[in-house]
């Protein structure tokens, strides 16, 4: 059998040797510092993920011209937020957020490979990479939607958004019932990365 | 064409998705995945870079690890997780680069299974830190104040180009040669931060988001009611002959 359908052997512990290898040459040759590695990585832990999203989804969710200035200009509702400054970082430079209703679900893919709106929603998950999302969500949605759980009336229009060029999607999903007296900090507590990208519902509870 | 350029829509890979909402299977990958970050914060073409005491001076981008991973070979590119992937491609880079070898990556990979425990080399540096973290902040935007006006409107219909592809495109390859309708201009223009060459993009140029009915692509059969809507470069898009 040909070495292409090999793995190498200890898989995981030699890929964490090379990267190590790879990260201690460009130290040594002065390209990174030794800090900058867990800088990058704390960024996305502190400053950078879905803690984000599900802000401005809450805010939208309690206010309704919010809302509207949200999905006419993405950038600039995002901007009123009290963000740390990043918002139209990397990954973040242009982004859009799309509405579910009763009469829309919507879906976010990157087919090509894994765009995704990291001030927002930080870096994307594995369901989202997998090369099976990538080539059956375009082609049957609903059928998709369902083996994650989520199943969609058929009077329901799906729109799949493909991040191709230099919009970055994300889902502004209908605020679930039963949640009339929450504050905005529990209504972010509902959100996940799945319903900011039209993968799931948000759940009570 | 490669085959990584036509995931959308292709069909065969019906196995149930792996709904894992890991972000990182391994704690290896949160580092290739900085160390990817950190040489895009210190490519040449960034402002003020200059200043910066690194030792890189090549201009890295997004379109510089895309082009790797659809320059692999198709069965590795099913086979390897994601971040395996951006290891083989980030190594490549620095390679054919000339900032380290085969045999010192060899060497210093033998040292690290030999003995997990030993340590990177301490060498501090906030500057490089600092522009790395500052490059995340600011983003690095492909928009460009041009005079190059759309020559497409809202709510025409129009034909995707299929261009040769020698090496990456970010036109998916289930909308090639087939009819969309404009739904947005956008305003201004967009770069690319590499030119794809016969591919088309690279220089500034209107983007629009184009509608595709999944019906027109795959036929009746399809599921009921759905859309997909793609961002397009105007270099992929052809007026629809009357």
């Amino acid at each position: 059998m040909s070495e292409r359908f090999k793995y190498v052997e200890d898989r995981e512990m030699f890929s964490a040797a090379r990267v190590k290898a790879l990260e201690a040459l460009l130290i040594e040759k002065g390209i990174i510092s030794s800090e900058a590695v867990d800088k990058v990585i704390g960024y996305f832990e502190t400053d950078m993920g879905p803690f984000n999203g599900a802000k401005v989804v809450a805010r939208a969710w309690v206010d309704p011209e919010y809302k509207a200035r949200l999905l006419k200009d993405t950038p600039a509702a995002v901007a009123e937020m009290n963000f740390p400054r990043g918002m139209t970082g990397v990954e973040g430079e242009e982004m859009k957020a799309v509405e579910n209703t009763s009469d829309v679900h919507n879906l976010i893919v990157c087919t090509l490979c894994s765009c995704y709106p990291w001030p927002l929603l930080g870096l994307p998950p594995y369901w989202f990479k997998d090369p099976s999302f990538r080539a059956r969500s375009v082609r049957e949605p609903r059928a998709v939607l369902k083996e994650f759980g989520l199943e969609l009336d058929d009077s329901v229009e799906v729109r799949v958004w493909d991040s191709s060029a230099q919009i970055r999607y994300f889902v502004l999903p209908e605020r679930p019932a039963g949640t009339e007296g929450f504050t905005e900090e529990q209504l972010a507590a509902l959100l996940t990365p799945e319903a900011m990208q039209g993968a799931a519902k948000v759940k009570v509870g | 064409m490669k085959l990584q350029q036509y995931l959308g829509g292709l069909e065969g890979l019906n196995d149930p998705i792996d709904f894992d909402t890991r972000v990182f299977a391994e704690p290896w990958e949160k580092r290739i995945f900085a160390i990817h970050v950190s040489m895009m914060g210190l490519s040449n073409h960034l402002e003020g870079i200059q200043d910066i005491p690194s030792n890189f001076d090549s201009k890295y981008t997004w379109a510089d690890l895309r082009e790797r991973a659809e320059s692999m070979h198709p069965f590795d590119y099913f086979k390897f997780r994601y971040y395996e992937k951006w290891v083989g491609g980030v190594a490549d880079f620095l390679i054919k680069g000339g900032y380290i070898n085969e045999e010192e990556w060899d060497a210093k990979t033998a040292v690290y299974l030999n003995n997990a425990d030993e340590q990177l080399p301490s060498v501090s540096e906030p500057a490089i830190d600092h522009q790395v973290i500052e490059y995340l902040r600011k983003g690095d935007s492909l928009y460009r104040e041009s005079d190059r006006k759309p020559q497409f409107s809202a709510g025409e219909t129009v034909l995707v180009r299929n261009n040769h592809v020698m090496l990456h495109t970010r036109l998916p390859g289930f909308v090639r040669s087939q009819k969309g309708v404009i739904e947005i201009v956008y305003e201004g223009n967009y770069t690319y931060p590499n030119s794809t060459g016969t591919d088309g993009i690279g220089e500034p140029m209107p983007v629009y988001c184009v509608r595709f009915d999944p019906k027109d692509i795959w036929g009746e059969h399809v599921e009921s009611k759905s859309m997909i809507y793609v961002d397009i470069y105007e270099a992929y898009m052809d007026k629809l002959a009357q």
